[in-house]
């Protein structure tokens, strides 16, 4: 009798595990796919808008620094290119958590008559963000091979890996955010100008040496200091990341436990907050 | 699809409370909390309980249709909300074999700017079925709701009718092996209230376990097996539905023996 009861709960929980995990895949790839839709929907450029928004902030901001800062890339790379293989990655940082902060709190009727995994929600942000990113990608080549930089096959490794760990960190931070701004929603107010600060504290639009020379080794505190650097070397120098990335994987891991411990914690209450 | 519990108990509550609290401590605005810091403390020291549901134990097998009934407050929406994984329990222990689909409230979680096939397919995937079996009953969803062309304009060009036609046709049609409703059948003309109660009998005679919860006694009496009266989240009757549905007439109207209810098929 209590055998057999065991096995049909093990059997039972054999038959959930694996069809849950591939109703949790769908259920992220159908959310992605809709926010994918929704962002540019019924403008007149439409999807067009995915690959021309990065590229007119790069403008904005090549004009700004380039030809009113007078920045210049250290290596010597043309400062579009030195730019935009560091804004792109950031954008995909930037507006994930932007956009992930208010999800439990949009999708709150949802949340409310429906139970399903609830992570699919932020992480959906952070999925649909990474579909840009990577569309924005041809963008950087065509520019790259315009001047004679042409992308090695150290890529294949390196472009795989700087988005898995960036991928990890965006979905603990993710998780976090948009978990706490259920309970206090000036929190996506907030993130909003803390972005933009941590947007100057990270060495994009000026090169990491500029401030390395001042502050020493304190600006690898800053865990998305080493990832962008990777993400530059890779894009402008074919290098792959070396072991001085390691503030940005020990970040990924910190963001993606205190993420899930504080989902995990907070989850119960949001029935009463939503 | 058979499943593998057959005549087992598909939801068992075991001793399970529900509490909330009257004023739920919410740091809501930061300014106002910080502002009015002593306060705000001693306002959430404070907060009131409020007991939805007590010590409730309840098994469903597999098949059965069981009424809830009982009056404003009592604790039903709680019971649905609970065993649906909404809200989690205080206290006690909750086991639910297999696919419930909730029919709450129908159609949360469409989204007005994209179409209703689109919005169907991920309303089949939140409830439980995976992309591809969601595709495979698009066509079956489509005829249910009667929508016509209007499945692949933007929802938010629906009628309201429409929109609710929808959400139910997702909802029956996702091969739910427990289906929770809950008064949501007042809805649609009375064509369409038909069509919904006899998919439900027909779901029930696949042996879809259903728990009813409404203020409409005749249909407890008509259409389940069982009934549970719940009264200030505690099970104050349990049994035929009939019986049931008079200790909650005399109980709470005064009614010796129901005069009301008539005669019942």
């Amino acid at each position: 009798m209590a055998a057999a009861w065991t096995a049909s709960y093990r059997q039972l929980a054999e038959r959930l595990s694996l069809a849950q995990l591939a109703r949790t895949w769908d259920l992220l790839l159908l959310m992605s796919a809709r926010e994918v839709k929704l962002r540019y929907q019924e403008t007149v450029l439409g999807f067009l808008w995915t690959m021309a928004k990065p590229l007119l902030l790069a403008l904005v901001f090549a004009f700004a620094l380039n030809y009113v800062l007078r920045i210049k890339d250290p290596g010597g790379a043309p400062f579009v290119l030195f730019l935009l293989s560091a804004l792109f990655p950031w954008t995909w940082f930037q507006s994930s958590i932007q956009f992930s902060a208010a999800s439990f709190s949009n999708n709150a009727p949802l949340l409310k008559k429906v139970y399903f995994p609830r992570f699919v929600l932020p992480l959906s942000a952070v999925t649909s963000q990474l579909f840009h990113f990577v569309l924005s990608i041809p963008i950087l080549v065509v520019l790259l091979l315009a001047w004679d930089y042409v992308p090695g096959p150290q890529w294949l490794l390196g472009f795989p890996l700087l988005v898995a760990i960036q991928f990890l960190m965006l979905a603990g931070l993710a998780l976090l955010v948009a978990s706490f701004n259920v309970f206090l929603r000036d929190l996506e107010h907030l993130v909003e100008v803390l972005m933009m600060l941590w947007l100057y504290l990270t060495p994009i639009i000026y090169p990491l040496s500029a401030v390395e020379a001042r502050l020493g080794k304190v600006v690898y505190l800053n865990p998305m200091a080493s990832l962008i650097q990777a993400w530059r070397d890779l894009f402008l120098y074919d290098q792959l990341p070396g072991l001085d990335i390691w503030p940005a994987v020990a970040f990924a891991v910190v963001a993606l436990v205190a993420g899930h411990i504080v989902f995990r914690t907070l989850e119960g209450q949001f029935e009463v907050a939503l | 699809m058979k499943s593998p519990y057959n005549d087992a108990e598909v939801i068992a509550l075991d001793g399970v409370s529900k509490r909330y609290f009257l004023n739920p401590q919410r740091m809501g605005e930061l300014k106002t909390a910080l502002l009015h810091l002593p306060t705000f403390l001693k306002a959430s020291r404070a907060r009131q309980e409020f007991w939805a549901l007590r010590d409730v134990s309840l098994t469903i097998r597999r098949g059965e249709a069981v009424g809830i009934v009982g009056p404003n407050g009592a604790g039903k929406s709680t019971l649905l909300r609970i065993v649906s994984r909404l809200a989690p329990l205080t206290k006690g222990k909750l086991t639910v074999r297999g696919r419930v689909s909730p029919l709450l409230e129908l159609g949360a979680g469409f989204h007005p700017q994209i179409s209703g096939r689109e919005n169907a397919i991920l309303n089949a995937v939140l409830l439980g079925l995976s992309r591809k079996e969601a595709k495979e009953k698009l066509g079956e969803i489509a005829a249910f709701s009667e929508l016509g062309d209007f499945i692949d304009q933007p929802m938010r060009t629906y009628s309201s009718g429409m929109y609710v036609r929808l959400g139910f046709a997702v909802a029956v049609h996702v091969r739910p092996e427990i289906l929770l409703v809950d008064e949501v059948l007042a809805v649609g003309d009375a064509e369409f209230q038909r069509k919904c109660f006899d998919h439900i009998e027909k779901l029930r005679q696949d042996k879809v376990t259903i728990v009813l919860v409404t203020h409409d006694l005749e249909s407890v009496k008509r259409f389940c097996d069982r009934a549970v009266l719940l009264n200030h989240g505690v099970v104050a009757a349990e049994g035929k539905p009939r019986e049931v549905v008079d200790e909650y007439l005399s109980r709470h109207f005064e009614f010796s023996a129901s005069p009301t209810s008539r005669g019942d098929s």
